[in-house]
C-alpha cells in the first residue's frame, strides 16, 4: 500500500552533498541528493556498498567524521530548515528525539561498560528531563514492544546475543517515539530468521505508530517487504527515486533494471546476471552519467550529467532515455 | 544467551550470586597463589644473580682470609710462632669464619634460606654500606633513601601523568589542529632520556643563567625553618623535575592522545552522538569510562615505577634517592641491599597488580561476570 505523501512532508532533502578529504583527493561520496519522505512512509534507500549510502545517513544527522571537506544542502525537518541550525540546536531537538537513528554493526553500538536499560533510557533522561523510574517504565515498555523481556534491561550487551542486540538498539531508537527512524543497514549482520524478524517488527511497528521510516540496504529482497518507497543510488547520486510497486515491478533506469536482474530467486530458474564492470571510485571527477561506463544502451549524451526527469508513477530518475 | 542453566541443583535460591561469589573467591584465591609464585621466582633469581650463582662466596672468602691472615700477623701474641703454626692459627680462624657465616654449606641450600628470609621480608644487615645515621639494617638504609625518590619521581610522573591525559583529550577532540601537529612532530624528543635533558638544563640554569642549584636535595647549611627548607627542596628539584618532564611529555601525550581517537572512533561512540548526547557525557561515559581500566592500569604500573627511581638522572643531579643506593649497592656487591630493593619492589609489585585485577572486575562487567575472561 502507498501512503499519499501530505502536502508538508516530514523530511525533505534538497542538494545534499557530503565530500571527505582521502589521501588521493577529494570523495564525493553524497553528491547532490534530494528526497522526500512522508509520515508513517518507509523510504528504502538501496545501493551496493560504498555508493554512500551510509554517507548519507551521516550528513542528515550531522554526525561527521573528521576529514569532510564540504557538507553543504537543505535538509527540511517537518518545515524547518535544519541544517542551518547550530549544532547544539540541532543535537537538542533533532538527533535521538525527533530523528533517530538505528545504526550499522549494531553489534558494537553499545557501551559495553553500560548496562543496556540504562543506554536505552539515557534520551529520555537527557533530551525529556524524565526521571529514573519514569524511563525505565518506559524503557521497558520499548523492549516488551521490540520483544525482549524487560528483565533484560538489567544486562550488559555481552550478555545479549545478536538479534538481541539489534532489538535493544531499535529500542534505544524507539524510546523517545521520534518521528523519523534512520535504519543503516539493520540486518547485514544477522542470519535470515533473524533478519525477517527484524523486518516483520519493523512493519507491525510502523503499522502501529505514525513513525517514518529510512531503511538504508542493499538487500533487495527484505527490503521490498517494507519499502513505500525506493531511492536507488549509485556512485553518491539517487539515480531512481520512485514507489515500491512501480520500482519493484517497473524499473526504469538501466541500472535498477540490471540490479533487479541481479537478485537470485528461490525457484524459477532464472539465472541472476552480474552487472559487468564496477562502480567508479568516488575520487575521479566523472564528465557525465556515472553509469555509462557499465550502461548497456548508453549513446552519446550520456557523456553529460543528466538530471532527474520525472517518470510514470511520482518518480523520478537521472537518465537521458527519460528526458523529457 | 549466557547459559544461566547450569548452577548445580541443591544451590541457594538466588543461586546466581552465589555463584558468582564462590566464582570471585576462586578467583581471588588463584590470583593471590598466581602472584605470589611471581614474587617466589623474581626474588629467587635476584638473589641468584646478586649472588653470581655463588661467585660471591668465592669473592667472600678470599677477602675473609686476607683480613684474617693481616689481623693475625698484626697482634703480638702470635709474634712468636712460627710462619706453619700461624699458617695453622688462620687457617683454624678462617675456618670458624666460614662457619659463622655459614659458606661452608652449598650454594643452593644458603640461597633457599635466603630466600625463606626474604620472602618474610627479613631484609638482614648490609655487608658494608650503612645509612647516614649509621645502622647496617637494610630498612634503615632503604628507609633513608626512599622519601627522597618518591618526593622527585612522584611529583615528575604525576605531572605528566595528569598534564598529558587532560592534554590527549583535548587534542582528540581538536585532532588535526595545529597544537596537535607540534606535539605529534615532537613525540620523538622523547627518545632521549630525561638524565640527556639534564645535563643540558644544568649547564643552562645553572652556569650560563646561574638560576637553580647544579644538584643535591637542600642547601648547605641546611634552612632552619621549615619553610625555608621546602622552599631549598623545591628550587633542587626543579631541573630535574623539568628535565623528567620535557623527556616524557611529548610521548605521553602522543600515545593518549592516539589512544582516545582510537577509542572516539568506536561504533558506540556515533551512536551516543547520533542519540544527541551532550559532548561532555559523550567525553565521561563513552569514552573515558570503557578506557578506565587501561588507564587505571597506566596509573598504577606509573606509580609503582616510582619505587626505585632512575639510577642515571639521580646520579647526574646527585639526588639521594634509591636509584643512586642500589648503583652503589650493586658497585660494592652488597648483596643484602640489592636484594632487600628487589623484594620490597616485587611484593609492590604483586599487590599492585592484584588491586588492578579487583578494580578491573569491579570497573568492567565483562570481567566481572564471566570470571576474568577465562
Amino acid at each position: 500500500m502507498i501512503v499519499k505523501p501530505e502536502r508538508k512532508p516530514l523530511l525533505r532533502v534538497e542538494g545534499l552533498r557530503l565530500h571527505y578529504r582521502g589521501e588521493r583527493g577529494i570523495v564525493r561520496a553524497v553528491d547532490d541528493v534530494g528526497f522526500e519522505v512522508a509520515r508513517n512512509q518507509a523510504l528504502v534507500v538501496l545501493g551496493e556498498s560504498g555508493c554512500g549510502k551510509s554517507s548519507l545517513v551521516r550528513a542528515l544527522f550531522r554526525v561527521l567524521p573528521r576529514n569532510v571537506e564540504t557538507c553543504t544542502g537543505k535538509v527540511w525537518f517537518d518545515g524547518d530548515d535544519v541544517m542551518a541550525w547550530r549544532e547544539e540546536e540541532f543535537r537538542r531537538r533533532i538527533r535521538g528525539v525527533r530523528m533517530a537513528l538505528v545504526m550499522q554493526a549494531a553489534m558494537n553500538a553499545l557501551n559495553p561498560v553500560v548496562r543496556v536499560g540504562e543506554q536505552v533510557a539515557e534520551p529520555l533522561r537527557l533530551h525529556l528531563g524524565w526521571g529514573r523510574e519514569r524511563a525505565r517504565e518506559r524503557a521497558a515498555e520499548v523492549f516488551r514492544l521490540v520483544g525482549i523481556p524487560a528483565d533484560f534491561l538489567r544486562r550488559y550487551p555481552f550478555e545479549l546475543s545478536g538479534g538481541m542486540r539489534q532489538r535493544a538498539v531499535l529500542a534505544m531508537a524507539l524510546v523517545t517515539e521520534p518521528d523519523l527512524v534512520v535504519l543503516d543497514e539493520p540486518t547485514s549482520a544477522l542470519d535470515v530468521l533473524t533478519q525477517a524478524n527484524i523486518m516483520n517488527l519493523l512493519k507491525r511497528i510502523k503499522a502501529k505508530t505514525k513513525t517514518s521510516f529510512i531503511l538504508i540496504t542493499h538487500d533487495i529482497a527484505t527490503s521490498s517487504e517494507v519499502a513505500d518507497r525506493v531511492a536507488l543510488m549509485y556512485a553518491g547520486q539517487i539515480v531512481e527515486l520512485n514507489s515500491a510497486d512501480k520500482f519493484f515491478r517497473q524499473p526504469s533506469h538501466p541500472y535498477a533494471k540490471a540490479l533487479l536482474a541481479s537478485v537470485p530467486r528461490l525457484r524459477d530458474g532464472v539465472r541472476p546476471e552480474s552487472i559487468p564492470g564496477r562502480p567508479p571510485n568516488l575520487i575521479e571527477e566523472v564528465a557525465g552519467c556515472r553509469f555509462a561506463a557499465r550502461c548497456p544502451v548508453r549513446f552519446e549524451m550520456c557523456g553529460r550529467m543528466p538530471e532527474m526527469s520525472a517518470v510514470a508513477g511520482d518518480g523520478q530518475v537521472r537518465c537521458w532515455l527519460y528526458d523529457a | 544467551m549466557p547459559d544461566n542453566s547450569q548452577a548445580p541443583v541443591g544451590a541457594a535460591p538466588g543461586s546466581g550470586i552465589w555463584r558468582n561469589l564462590r566464582r570471585l573467591a576462586l578467583f581471588t584465591v588463584f590470583r593471590l597463589v598466581a602472584l605470589f609464585a611471581t614474587v617466589v621466582v623474581g626474588v629467587y633469581l635476584a638473589i641468584f644473580i646478586a649472588n653470581m650463582g655463588g661467585m660471591v662466596d668465592q669473592l667472600r672468602e678470599a677477602q675473609i682470609r686476607a683480613e684474617t691472615a693481616e689481623a693475625v700477623r698484626a697482634e703480638d701474641a702470635f709474634r712468636d710462632l712460627t710462619p706453619l703454626e700461624r699458617n695453622q692459627v688462620i687457617e683454624e680462624r678462617v675456618q670458624r669464619e666460614r662457619a659463622r657465616l655459614r659458606l661452608d654449606e652449598p650454594f643452593v641450600v644458603r640461597s633457599i634460606d635466603y630466600l625463606r628470609q626474604a620472602i618474610s621480608l627479613n631484609l638482614g644487615r648490609a655487608e658494608y654500606m650503612h645509612s647516614d645515621s649509621g645502622s647496617h639494617r637494610v630498612y634503615s638504609i632503604i628507609g633513608e633513601r626512599l622519601p627522597a625518590t618518591l618526593l622527585l619521581f612522584g611529583a615528575a610522573n604525576l605531572l605528566v601523568f595528569t598534564v598529558s591525559l587532560w592534554l590527549a583529550l583535548w587534542l582528540s577532540r581538536n585532532y588535526g589542529g595545529r597544537l596537535d601537529r607540534l606535539v605529534v612532530a615532537l613525540a620523538p624528543t622523547s627518545a632521549a632520556p630525561g638524565w640527556f635533558y639534564g645535563i643540558f638544563l644544568i649547564l643552562l640554569f645553572s652556569f650560563v643563567l646561574p638560576l637553580l642549584p647544579a644538584g643535591g636535595m637542600v642547601s648547605a647549611p641546611v634552612p632552619e625553618t621549615a619553610f625555608g627548607y621546602a622552599r631549598s627542596v623545591l628550587r633542587h628539584m626543579a631541573l630535574p623535575l623539568l628535565a623528567m618532564f620535557v623527556s616524557s611529555i611529548f610521548v605521553s601525550v602522543y600515545s593518549w592522545r592516539t589512544f582516545f581517537l582510537i577509542y572516539s572512533s568506536e561504533d558506540y561512540v556515533e551512536m551516543a552522538r547520533a542519540k544527541g548526547l551532550p559532548p561532555r557525557l559523550i567525553e565521561r561515559r563513552y569514552i573515558l569510562r570503557p578506557t578506565l581500566p587501561p588507564i587505571l592500569t597506566s596509573f598504577a604500573l606509573m606509580l609503582i615505577g616510582l619505587w626505585g627511581g632512575a639510577i642515571i638522572l639521580e646520579q647526574v643531579f646527585n639526588w639521594p634517592g634509591l636509584g643512586t643506593l642500589v648503583f652503589q649497592a650493586v658497585g660494592h656487591r652488597d648483596t643484602p641491599v640489592i636484594i632487600g630493593t628487589v623484594v620490597i619492589f616485587a611484593y609492590l609489585l604483586a599487590a599492585t597488580v592484584f588491586v588492578l585485577d579487583i578494580l578491573y572486575a569491579i570497573l568492567d562487567p565483562r570481567v566481572r561476570l564471566t570470571g576474568g575472561g577465562r
